[in-house]
């Protein structure tokens, strides 16, 4: 059973994201509503892979990912950015930052899951 | 997304619950942008949550295949971009537009999944929309940020709209500085909070990036990006926290005054604390959404709770009368304490479902603004007990008629600034909006200083319109009335809602159908007041059981007045109605199994009891035939088929297998009153 964090701060995007991942018995979801609450379970759950958005209240996503990228416990975790595309440029630092993979709300259900199984296996 | 239908329809439900939230939020937020556009001052974190509600709303939007709705925030998230990365310039008119978009992506929400779509209205917006756009400014070659020493771990991690802050705060000659501190895992959230508040006081804090503690596991850092006028010392004063290290990374005047400091301080702290609330109850939210059905089934098994309470109370009652006391004071005891819990868990329930109607307010001063524009009116709305609570779907469901008559009082009430300064008046018109609890009520008020309702006109109105007869004769109050009569309106009479066709009559029903009433008082020529009396719930009240021809009702305690013992002769005739005097007061009689054409046998006794009910100023005695008792009833409603059906706001269950009517006492008052009775 593989574990993957979920972090995003519109409730109703966040239960979508949960329920396409969550569609496949081998994926557990960890929800987390902001950046602080990220923060908090990392070091709880053993991650397997995090999807994160830009635009949060608190931390932004890039400071998530800044965090994630130069903490020796989480730097390998994979990391997807799922974000509407306003900006470029934070699109660009993100993956600068060291994520993985980005996907543009309003994202494809089928690539999402592609792109899970990629990186988990 | 799976394929499963139910799922597919509750996301749907969750969007469109949580595309509201976010559309009443961005509306309060740009009545706060309104205010602080004139003078350029607004704070950039209003800007940007704007900007945000927008981003997420297109987001969810586009999931959902909203594309209108994804399109229109789009255009309005790219202005809002504009805005806050200081590429477009704001002011009223820009507002103005944001607003109008505002309003058209509520309504589209509100219309989501019907299918129906403004085309028109939506080109037409984003056309406005884009007409704000200017041709960005020539950007800077050479970045001022090069010579601060900020390193780049930070920069890196920086969005675009935080870089545009630090440049912003470099521009305006504030001091950055880079704030180190460092906090355990465990409360990180709720010190970290703390320090931004109380830099908050001092300054803007730009970014807040995290880093691994020294022990990783146990511990977490932060970096702090902060732009200030304060000089080192003044933040250093400011913080004073042992585990917080402030460096000066450059700008602003470390030679500065310390008298200018000083006042510095005063200035940042003013603005900053305006904004905190706002922002610290966002991102340190501790509510929970829940869906008001959920709360209605919750009461409804409080409700069957307390009928199984009195069932108990009744077997205790039969179990002492057999003989076995020592039995029943027991489980007597026991029924006690069920007695008092449930009371506790009713009003517990009841409290989750009040709002202040501060929303309310809210909701009207976006119309106050809206129409006031769209007149080329001055209004100034004053607000007075927002904090008054009330349920929500009453809230809810008394917005509408609100906004009619708030709509009503600009377009009818409020004169032109020239005419109200020829009259003497203050150019500018005020409404006053005011809430109280009045017993088991809420008082809403809404008063103008507008001209006030010209009665001798509404009685001529009324005769062309056969409404009343040529010869009748009519107190001011009685014609004044004639206003929420159906068919008086018309497009230029008093009571005409503009461009809606939506007369008074409709705003009175509305009213009516939350078991509320609305009055009006008006003194030509200075204003006119409209209150409107609400019960505070709807969900599970107190009521008198009675029973008539062989029939048993509720009545709502909180509208019975008293009850009384009448003798046949006290009963007079005034004009083909039964009235009696009580207390010198003429008080119309009305008998029930008349009102509802019912069939069975009303005994006819010497003396028989009445009970006097009242909603706001009005009056009614109903003739019963019996007084049962005082019970707690939840009301259920009958569905549309009974919809239309007056004098009944629902049934309700007794417990002992029987279901009784409820009376709705603001509907038969009404129609007694008008005479049909």
């Amino acid at each position: 059973m593989k574990k993957i964090l979920i972090t995003e701060d519109s409730p109703t995007m966040r239960s979508l994201l949960a329920s396409t991942i969550g569609s496949v018995d081998d994926y557990e979801i960890v929800e987390a509503s902001s950046g602080f609450e990220a923060l908090r379970l990392l070091p709880r759950e053993k991650v397997d892979l995090i999807i994160t958005d830009i635009n949060m209240p608190d931390i932004n996503g890039l400071e998530l990912i800044s965090y994630v990228r130069n903490n020796p416990n989480y730097q390998h975790i994979p990391l997807f950015i799922v974000s509407t595309e306003s900006s470029e440029k934070d699109l660009e630092k993100g993956l600068a930052l060291g994520a993985n993979e980005y996907l543009v709300k309003p994202f494809d259900p089928t690539r999402l899951l592609e792109l899970v199984s990629k990186y988990l296996g | 997304m799976s394929g499963n239908n139910d799922n597919l329809g509750k996301a749907v439900k969750d969007f469109l619950a949580e595309a509201e939230e976010i559309i009443d939020q961005l509306s309060l937020d740009l009545v706060g942008l309104s205010d602080c556009a004139d003078t350029g001052d607004c704070n950039p974190d209003l800007v940007n949550s704007i900007f945000r509600g927008a981003h997420s709303l297109k987001g969810l939007a586009g999931m959902f295949g909203f594309t209108d709705i994804a399109d229109l925030a789009h255009n309005l998230e790219n202005l809002l971009d504009s805005l806050r990365l200081g590429k477009a310039a704001l002011n009223q008119a820009t507002v103005s537009v944001l607003f109008d978009s505002m309003e058209l992506l509520g309504t589209m929400v509100r219309g989501a999944g019907t299918g129906v779509s403004d085309t028109q209205g939506i080109e037409r917006a984003v056309s406005r929309i884009n007409s704000c756009l200017s041709t960005p400014p020539t950007t800077e070659t050479v970045s001022p940020l090069a010579g601060l020493g900020i390193s780049e771990k930070i920069l890196g991690a920086l969005t675009e709209y935080e870089e545009h802050r630090l440049l912003e705060n470099v521009k305006k000659g504030r001091g950055i500085y880079s704030i180190h501190a460092s906090f355990s895992l465990m409360t990180f959230d709720q010190d970290l909070g703390e320090l931004t508040d109380t830099l908050k006081q001092g300054g803007e804090v730009i970014s807040t990036l995290p880093s691994a503690g020294g022990g990783l596991d146990a511990g977490i850092d932060f970096e702090i990006l902060f732009g200030s006028e304060l000089d080192t010392a003044a933040v250093t004063a400011l913080v004073d926290k042992d585990n917080v290290i402030i460096t000066h990374l450059g700008g602003g005047g470390e030679e500065r005054a310390e008298a200018e400091t000083s006042v510095a301080v005063l200035d940042g702290g003013e603005t900053a604390a305006a904004v905190d609330t706002a922002v610290t109850a966002k991102s340190f939210s501790r509510t929970v959404r829940v869906d008001i059905g959920k709360l209605d089934e919750l009461m409804n098994i409080v409700g069957e709770l307390v009928l199984s309470h009195s069932s108990i109370s009744q077997f205790v009652d039969n179990l002492r009368r057999d003989g076995h006391s020592a039995m029943a004071s027991e489980l007597g005891k026991s029924t006690k304490v069920l007695e008092r819990k449930l009371t506790e868990l009713q009003k517990g329930v009841m409290e989750i479902r009040m709002i202040p109607v501060g929303q309310l307010f809210e909701k009207m001063s976006r119309i106050v603004r809206k129409v006031s524009r769209e007149q080329g009116k001055k209004v100034e709305l004053k607000t007075f007990g927002a904090d008054t609570e009330l349920d929500k779907l009453i809230v809810e469901d008394i917005s509408d008629p609100m906004m009619h008559i708030i709509r009503n009082a600009i377009d009818h009430g409020i004169e032109p600034p020239e005419d109200r300064l020829k009259l003497g008046k203050d150019e500018k018109g005020v409404i006053r909006l005011s809430s109280f609890q009045k017993g088991n009520h809420v008082v809403i008020e809404v008063e103008d200083d507008g001209r006030g309702i010209d009665v001798e006109r509404v009685k001529k109105k009324a005769r062309e319109k056969g409404l009343i007869g040529p010869a009748e004769v009519l107190s001011d109050r009685e014609a004044i009335d004639l206003i929420f009569l159906p068919g008086f309106s018309t497009s230029d009479t008093v009571s005409e809602i503009s461009g809606r066709g939506v007369g008074m009559d409709v705003v009175k029903n509305n009213i009516a159908a939350v078991s509320g009433m609305v009055d009006v008082d008006s003194t030509l020529g200075s204003g006119s007041r409209m209150t409107i009396t609400l019960p505070i719930t709807l969900a599970i009240i107190k009521a008198l059981i009675i029973s008539s021809a062989g029939r048993t009702y509720a009545i709502p305690i909180t509208s019975v007045l008293e009850t009384i013992m009448v003798e046949d002769r006290d009963i007079l005739t005034v004009e083909k109605k039964e009235v009696i005097h009580l207390r010198e007061v003429t008080l119309p009689l009305l008998r029930l199994d008349r009102f509802f054409e019912t069939t069975g046998m009303s005994v006819l006794l010497e003396s028989f009891y009445v009970v006097v009910v009242g909603v706001a100023e009005k009056r009614l005695g109903i003739v019963v035939d019996d007084l049962i008792g005082q019970q707690d009833i939840v009301i259920k409603s009958m569905g549309e088929t009974f919809r239309g059906f007056k004098g009944i706001s629902g049934a309700a269950d007794l417990g002992d297998q029987r279901t009784i009517l409820v009376l709705d006492v603001g509907g038969i008052i009404n129609e007694a009153m008008r005479g049909s009775a």
